[in-house]
């Protein structure tokens, strides 16, 4: 048993991973599923997400409310996250209640109700968080950027689905997409924390064992790996903040590619963390946009952010621009740090420190389960656990060559997307 | 199974002293954590900001972290991001706030880089003009933000006349008149060393903590400073208050309805904490989460928040809703705050809320963070050391009528501030 973790499945199908961690009496408990935003639909854009909240509404043994209420009662959090490429729901509670999550999990695999009043209920809370998403600007521009920087792939439809699909579907799509894809040979279950694995799964086998797996027919996009052309959009709204952002394909996050890239990312903007449960950041400072475009009050900030997912994705560098600078000046000082980092001009101390970074946000980041549980199905989404396991030593391996490559091969000015939001005075 | 309880922070496990320079810290060992986590308070806040000069403390505080007299920008952020490492300082009302993250071995130097922040800045000219833009510029994204608009707007309608009225970050127009030599004065009239409360989790022992504060903060002196003015009497609004932001193109409305809430150490405090977990918090926030969003549909998110300070804070239910839908959710919330305020909550929301309270302590006190704000509160707050092993016994004291009496007590109906931002209301 390598770093106290087992890893096995079911005759049905079900994965299963299982870490024990006696720091703190708490555990952690989730279940992943094949299925985002990435295998939608046109016209069904936002299924995945919606099913994810239905997944709260209870099931022929227990309502939504009995379910909420017995986690909380015992001092425990419960949540969902849908993504492009998945969606999860978790658990996180003291360690003596961990059936009361495996139940919970086991019982809406299966059993889920999808009312018709609920259906009704949640589409007004999902236009509701659109909106509340619609409010902020750089919400609007990720948007416009995403969706030129895909021709077909569904990368380009935003999570939460288009306000028209959103309005148009029905119970019976919504109920279709669950019993398609919530079966056990589509899912994941990761429990971390204070347990006995073997105990555990005598329970999950006792729990899961007999949940049937049918066939899965699934939308598997064809992958999108370069971005085709140079496009443009510009934005405007109310306010006076101006944002801009460049958007560049990214790779797969299974491939070499990745990890030069996250370098890259890291020299350029600040390091990124994968965490989504870990305490701690580190700030961007010494980073080559900051130092070039942020301390010569070019602009106000820049940040930018890799994302690990199935197929190629994008790479957005977000600037928040200032009044008095005009934008393709700021475009021109940005790209010659691209051109400088493209003929090679990379230091080896640089990718030290970019290792360093990565390796203190893995640390803070595993001061808690829920994110250890969190990793232990996030990295087999889109490659398997040894991708985490050898995620620092992998970027150690980047050579200040290989970085140079990458930024060779994506960041061609033919080959992005590059948003303006722009604010008017009186809009 | 790990036994969290008896490992809980407490008086014979926490170091508590007093440095030479009068500053107090509070250090606890996490056996199992290769990081740090120290995060401090010290005076001044937003409170020693003058008329004309609104923003002057949180100027400041973000030139600390511009270069130090031993460290230019450039070579501060080498050493702090080279390793790994976070320094954060931020202004507050009453104190300025700061943290520090880092690999357990290399606090010493990340810890004289902190102290050097704190005692030490030098002010430089050359980032004084960036950061205004950039503080500016937060303000200008901040103007857009319909959540951030409704909770400005709330302050200022509230505390009215009350220095808590002005937004931490200040004011636009006064932001632009502040000089450099504004931040000099400021920082050595009013930043004192002796009013520092440190706290500290992670994997070194707390003595050999204690060791390195006292080297490094507690070698800084100051006998000279200006203490920052007291905070004023506050008396909550006497009548019901009803403000609207216009914010053009915005798909939905935030709103906050608020009250005054009970002082942090006050005697109302723990049966005010179990009324605002039933009322706004429980489960999916609560019984307004159950009314507002679950059986209405009308809200992404609605919850409500008990303040906490050493000063005048509200007790606020929020949500974010389609403007359409604003005045049928000003109604429901309402319903609900009459229903608290007059009735006495059940004996199952009683126990649920007191369970979950005392339940989520291993989960809240699970990372050095989570400890040094547990640290931190206790310290503020006069607490005392055994105040997270007490909690669990404090709360089961607590009965319904105690709820009730609470809830009657700050929920007055006809003194609600009421406070919307997002589309034209028509």
């Amino acid at each position: 048993m390598k770093d106290n973790l087992i890893q096995t499945q079911l005759s049905n199908g079900l994965r299963i991973s299982l870490k024990e961690i006696h720091t703190a009496p708490i555990v952690s408990v989730w279940c992943w599923y094949d299925i985002g935003s990435r295998n939608e639909v046109p016209g069904k854009t936002g299924v995945s997400h919606w099913v994810e909240h239905m997944q709260f509404k209870g099931t022929k043994t227990m309502s939504g409310q009995e379910m909420d209420h017995a986690i909380a009662r015992v001092g425990g959090y419960w949540n969902a996250m849908t993504s492009s490429d998945w969606t999860t729901y978790l658990e996180t509670l003291p360690s003596n209640h961990i059936d009361l999550a495996l139940k919970i999990e086991a019982d809406r695999m299966q059993n889920s109700l999808f009312d018709p009043e609920d259906v009704e209920m949640e589409r007004t809370v999902i236009l509701s968080e659109r909106e509340g998403a619609e409010n902020d600007p750089l919400f609007l521009l990720g948007e416009a950027t995403e969706a030129l920087a895909f021709k077909q792939h569904p990368y380009r439809n935003e999570v939460l689905g288009f306000q028209r699909d959103v309005e148009t579907m029905t119970r019976d799509d919504l109920y279709g997409h669950y019993q398609n894809y919530y079966q056990p040979a589509n899912a994941r279950l990761c429990v971390a924390g204070d347990f006995d694995s073997q105990n555990l799964l005598k329970k999950i086998e006792a729990l899961f064992g007999n949940i049937p797996s049918n066939n899965i027919v699934s939308n598997i996009p064809k992958p999108e790996e370069t971005l085709s052309e140079a496009n443009r959009i510009e934005l405007q709204g109310p306010g006076e903040a101006h944002f801009a952002q460049i958007v560049y394909r990214s790779p797969a996050a299974n491939t070499d590619d990745f990890f030069a890239y996250t370098i890259l990312d890291s020299l350029l903007a600040g390091p990124s963390s994968l965490n989504m449960f870990g305490s701690g950041s580190i700030s961007n400072r010494t980073s080559r946009l900051y130092k070039s475009l942020v301390e010569t009050e070019m602009v106000a900030g820049v940040f930018g952010g890799i994302n690990a997912t199935i197929d190629p994705g994008t790479y957005a560098i977000t600037l928040i621009g200032r009044p008095d600078r005009d934008s393709e000046e700021v475009l021109k000082h940005f790209d010659q740090q691209i051109e400088d980092l493209q003929k090679g001009n990379i230091q080896a101390q640089e990718i030290e420190r970019a290792v360093k970074q990565a390796k203190a946000l893995f640390v803070y980041g595993s001061d808690n389960i829920t994110n250890q549980a969190f990793w232990l199905g996030y990295a087999p989404s889109f490659a398997d656990y040894d991708w985490f396991r050898h995620y620092v030593d992998n970027l150690q391996a980047v050579t200040p060559e290989q970085v140079a490559q990458i930024v060779q091969k994506y960041f061609s000015p033919n080959n992005r997307v590059i948003g303006f939001y722009n604010p008017v005075k009186g809009f | 199974m790990a036994n969290l309880t008896k490992n809980l922070p407490n008086a014979n496990n926490i170091l508590r002293k007093q440095l030479k320079n009068g500053a107090t810290m509070l250090a606890w060992h996490n056996p199992t954590s290769p990081a740090i986590v120290f995060q401090g308070l010290l005076t001044p806040g937003t409170m020693a900001d003058r008329h004309g000069k609104f923003g002057l403390a949180n100027l400041t505080a973000a030139m600390l972290m511009t270069g130090t007299q031993k460290h230019d920008f450039q070579a501060l952020h080498e050493k702090i991001e080279s390793l790994g490492a976070s320094i954060n300082v931020q202004a507050g009302k009453l104190a300025t706030s700061f943290s520090l993250q880092c690999l357990s071995e290399d606090l010493p130097s990340i810890l004289d880089l902190l102290v050097e922040v704190l005692s030490q800045p030098s002010f430089p000219e050359n980032h004084f003009n960036r950061i205004k833009t950039q503080i500016l510029t937060s303000i200008a994204i901040r103007a857009q933000d319909t959540g951030a608009m409704a909770g400005d707007a709330f302050d200022r309608a509230f505390f009215d006349s009350h220095p808590y009225a002005i937004p931490t970050i200040g004011y636009a127009q006064d932001i632009v008149g502040i000089e450099l030599e504004d931040l000099k004065a400021f920082h050595a009239d009013f930043f004192a060393p002796h009013t520092a409360l440190l706290t500290v989790s992670g994997g070194l022992a707390p003595d050999r903590v204690a060791d390195m504060l006292e080297n490094s903060f507690g070698a800084w002196q100051k006998t000279t400073f200006k203490t920052q003015p007291d905070l004023p009497e506050f008396i909550a609004p006497q009548k019901a208050l009803r403000e609207h932001v216009a914010m053009a193109e915005k798909s939905q409305t935030d709103l906050i309805i608020g009250v005054l809430a009970p002082k942090t150490q006050s005697e109302d405090i723990y049966a005010a904490m179990i009324g605002n977990n039933i009322l706004g918090q429980f489960g999916m926030m609560g019984r307004v989460g159950d009314s507002v969003r679950e059986k209405a549909g009308l809200a992404y998110y609605v919850q409500s928040a008990l303040g906490s300070g050493l000063g005048p804070t509200p007790w606020q239910v929020f949500a974010g809703v389609n403007p359409d839908n604003l005045d049928r959710a000003i109604s429901l919330i309402k319903d609900e705050l009459k229903r608290f305020a007059n009735e006495v909550v059940s004996t199952q929301e009683l126990e649920d809320s007191r369970a979950q309270m005392i339940g989520r302590q291993p989960l809240a006190l699970e990372t050095n963070v989570g400890i040094t704000r547990a640290l931190l509160s206790i310290e503020r707050y006069q607490l005392g050391l055994n105040h997270l092993q007490e909690l669990p016994d404090k709360l089961k004291a607590i009965s319904k009528q105690d709820v009730l009496a609470v809830a009657h007590k700050y929920w007055d109906l006809d003194r609600l501030t009421i406070v919307s931002a997002g589309r034209e209301l028509t």
